[in-house]
C-alpha cells in the first residue's frame, strides 16, 4: 500500500503568498509542508528586479528578488517547514487526501489544513498569427531574461500597460532591448503611473486606446499592425500603424489559478475585479470547504505586497485553528487585516475592495 | 505564412475559426467544445483557451462572460504520465 | 493627460515645483509622484523631517521645501524613481539636476550625455559632473547633470547608451 504522509498544514505554491503562509504557520508551531512546482521557491519574486512599493512591513524599497530571498531564508531557517520542490499538486479529494506528482512519483499527503497559494497564469488574446515564434507572454520574457540571462530579441512591441507590461518593458530596456511602443486597449494606463513616467521619459511611447490587429512574418515575427480604438473600443479606420518588431510581448492580465479550488468543490464566483473565477472565502481566507484557505493571486489578482500579507494571514489562521498560538494569533490576524485594508485603501486598491465586496455578497450568482 | 490563423488553444493547435464554427453548429458549452475538438485537453489543461472560448460563447449567447458555464475540473489537474501512477508511491 | 501618456502635465509639475526663491537657495527635492498608491519609503528616507509622515499610506508625499536640504536620500529610495533633486544655485547660468538611473552603461563623470524631458524628447547635450552609486543593496545610481537654468525643471532623463542602441 502506498504510504500517506501526514502533515498539519499543507501549502500549495511556494511564491510570495505560500512562503509567507509557511513562515507564519510554522512560527506559531505548526508543522508545514510546501509544494513548489518549480525547482526552487520564490515564485515570480525571484524575477522581479524593481523596488517594491508598500511600507516597511511589506519590505518596500527592497527589490523583488531580494524579498524573495528573504522569504526563502525565513522558511529554510525554520525546522518546522519542509519544502518539496519539483512537486505539483494534482487533486484534493473528499477524504482530505491531496495527491501530487513529485520528482516523477505519485505522492499522497493527508494534511489537516490546506492553503492554496497557486498564484495566477497569464491571459492570452486572440489575433491573427498569434502563434508566430517571437510572441511571448511577459512572464516568459522575465524567465528568459532574469532566470536564464537571454534577451528575447532586439525590438519589442509590448501589449498591455498594466504593472506587468510596464515593469517587463523597463526590464527589457535595462537589458538593452529596444521597446518600440507599449500599447493598451483601455483609455488609461492601468499600472502605476510612476512606472509609466519612468519608461516614457526614456523615450518609449505608451499608446492608450490602441490594440494589435495582427502579427506578421515568414518564420517568426517581423512586425505588427496596431490600430487606435474609439470610445466604444472599436478600431478607428485608417489609424493602422505598421511596427517593425521581432518580439511581441503580451501582458494582458492574469487569471487566478483556481483549478484545484474548483476540483476541491469550493464554491466559486466570477468576479471581474479580481480577474476571474475565485473561491468564496471569509475574511480569514477560509473557503467554503472547511480547512481549505486561499492566499495571494489565486484569491484575486493583486500586487505581491498584498499576497505576502494574505499568506501571513492564512498561515496564522490555519495554525490558530489547529490550536497553535492562542495567545498571539488574534493580534496577528488583526494586524494582517489592518495591513490589507491599508494597502487597499487608496484609489489603486478600490478595484480589489469592490471585487471582494462582490465576492462576499450573499445571494450573487455562484457557479 | 500561408493563411492568417488566430490560435485559441495553443496546446491542441485549435483556431478561433474552428471554435466559431462549432458554436454556429450549436455547441454551447466549453465542455462540449472540449469533447469535440480537444480544446483544453493539452498540457496546460485549458489555462490559455478556457476564457477565450468563454468569451466567444458569451458573445453568441449575449450573456456576461462570468455566466458561461465552466467545464468540470477533475484530478489530476495537470497531465501525468501513466508510469508515474503505476510506479507511484 | 498623465494617465493616458505617462507624461506629467505642466499643471502636474507645477504642484511639486518650489518657489523661485527656494530654488535659488540651493538643492531641493522635486517629488514627481502624482498618483495615490500604497507606498511610503520616501517618508522614512527623509532624515530632515521634510517629507511628512503619511496618515494613510496611499497619500501623496508632502514635502516641506524649507526643511529639505536636497541630500538626495529620498531620490535613491523612491521605488518609483519619481524623485529628482534640482540645485539652481550651482552657477550664474547653470543648475544641477540629479536623476535616478538604473540602466547600463552608467555614464562617467565628465561625459556628455543627451538630456531628455518627461516625454523622452531631446533637450540638448549636458555634462555629467558626479555619479553616485546606490550601493550593493539599493543599486540605484544618482547622475548629476549640469544643465542651463531654464531647463532645470525639464531635464528628467538621459538617452540610454549601450551598443544595442546604435542604429
Amino acid at each position: 500500500m502506498p504510504k500517506v504522509k501526514e502533515i498539519e498544514v499543507l501549502i500549495i505554491g511556494g511564491g510570495p503568498a505560500g512562503l509567507s503562509a509557511a513562515a507564519a504557520a510554522a512560527e506559531l508551531g505548526a508543522s508545514v509542508l510546501v509544494f513548489e512546482r518549480d525547482d526552487k521557491t520564490g515564485g515570480q519574486l525571484v524575477k522581479q528586479t524593481h523596488k517594491f512599493f508598500g511600507s516597511k512591513k511589506q519590505y518596500a524599497g527592497d527589490r523583488g528578488y531580494q524579498i524573495g530571498n528573504l522569504l526563502i531564508d525565513q522558511c529554510m531557517s525554520n525546522p518546522k517547514v519542509e519544502v518539496w520542490t519539483d512537486t505539483t499538486a494534482l487533486g484534493i479529494y473528499e477524504d482530505g487526501v491531496v495527491t501530487a506528482e513529485g520528482q516523477g512519483k505519485h505522492l499522497k499527503i493527508k494534511p489537516e489544513r490546506i492553503i492554496v497559494a497557486t498564484g495566477a497564469s497569464e491571459k492570452m488574446i486572440a489575433f491573427p498569427n498569434n502563434d508566430l515564434p517571437g510572441i511571448y507572454g511577459a512572464g516568459a520574457v522575465q524567465t528568459l531574461m532574469n532566470v536564464h540571462g537571454i534577451v528575447p530579441g532586439q525590438r519589442v512591441l509590448m501589449i498591455g500597460a498594466g504593472n506587468i507590461g510596464l515593469i517587463v518593458s523597463y526590464q527589457m530596456m535595462q537589458a538593452g532591448v529596444e521597446v518600440v511602443a507599449i500599447i493598451e486597449a483601455a483609455p488609461t494606463i492601468g499600472g502605476y503611473l510612476v512606472h509609466a513616467s519612468k519608461i516614457r521619459r526614456a523615450g518609449v511611447p505608451i499608446l492608450t486606446s490602441h490594440t494589435i490587429t495582427e502579427a506578421y512574418g515568414q518564420d517568426s515575427v517581423e512586425g505588427a499592425i496596431i490600430c487606435q480604438l474609439d470610445e466604444k473600443w472599436q478600431p478607428i479606420p485608417g489609424s493602422e500603424q505598421d511596427l517593425k518588431v521581432d518580439v511581441i510581448c503580451l501582458a494582458v492580465g492574469l487569471s487566478p489559478l483556481t483549478e484545484l479550488c474548483f476540483q476541491a468543490d469550493c464554491e466559486m464566483k466570477f468576479v471581474p475585479e479580481l480577474s476571474g473565477h475565485v473561491p468564496l472565502r471569509n475574511k480569514y481566507l477560509e473557503t467554503t470547504r472547511p480547512g481549505l484557505y486561499v492566499a495571494g493571486d489565486v484569491s484575486g489578482v493583486e500586487e505581491a505586497s498584498s499576497a505576502m500579507v494574505e499568506g501571513r494571514l492564512a498561515g496564522v489562521c490555519a495554525a490558530f485553528s489547529l490550536g497553535y498560538g492562542n495567545d498571539v494569533a488574534p493580534k496577528l490576524q488583526a494586524d494582517a487585516l489592518a495591513e490589507l485594508s491599508e494597502l487597499r485603501a487608496g484609489p489603486a486598491g478600490q478595484k480589489t475592495v469592490n471585487g471582494i465586496k462582490k465576492l462576499m455578497d450573499k445571494g450573487g450568482a455562484a457557479c | 505564412m500561408q493563411t492568417k490563423e488566430t490560435i485559441v488553444c495553443r496546446c491542441e493547435d485549435i483556431t478561433l475559426d474552428e471554435i466559431k464554427s462549432l458554436i454556429s453548429q450549436g455547441y454551447r458549452t466549453i465542455d462540449e467544445i472540449k469533447r469535440v475538438i480537444r480544446a483544453g485537453m493539452g498540457p496546460c489543461q485549458g489555462r490559455t483557451c478556457r476564457m477565450l472560448i468563454a468569451q466567444e460563447l458569451a458573445k453568441v449567447c449575449g450573456i456576461p462572460v462570468g455566466e458561461v458555464l465552466m467545464p468540470t475540473f477533475r484530478a489530476p489537474v495537470k497531465p501525468v504520465k501513466l508510469g508515474t501512477f503505476a510506479g507511484g508511491e | 493627460m498623465l494617465n493616458k501618456t505617462g507624461v506629467p502635465t505642466a499643471e502636474d509639475v507645477l504642484t511639486v515645483t518650489p518657489s523661485e526663491e527656494r530654488l535659488k537657495k540651493g538643492p531641493v527635492a522635486i517629488i514627481e509622484c502624482f498618483q495615490e498608491i500604497p507606498c511610503n519609503p520616501c517618508t522614512e528616507a527623509c532624515k530632515q523631517g521634510a517629507i511628512q509622515p503619511m496618515e494613510d499610506i496611499n497619500n501623496l508625499p508632502q514635502l516641506d521645501y524649507d526643511q529639505c536640504n536636497g541630500c538626495g536620500v529620498c531620490l535613491s529610495r523612491c521605488p518609483g524613481l519619481a524623485i529628482f533633486i534640482v540645485d539652481a544655485s550651482y552657477s550664474e547660468t547653470e543648475a544641477i539636476v540629479r536623476i535616478p538611473f538604473e540602466y547600463v552603461p552608467v555614464p562617467r563623470v565628465g561625459e556628455s550625455v543627451v538630456g531628455l524631458n518627461r516625454a523622452g524628447e531631446e533637450l540638448g547635450t549636458f555634462v555629467v559632473n558626479k555619479v553616485q552609486s546606490g550601493g550593493q543593496k539599493n543599486k540605484t545610481y544618482t547622475i548629476w547633470l549640469v544643465v542651463p537654468k531654464a531647463l532645470a525643471m525639464d531635464v528628467r532623463s538621459i538617452r540610454l547608451g549601450g551598443l544595442r542602441h546604435a542604429n
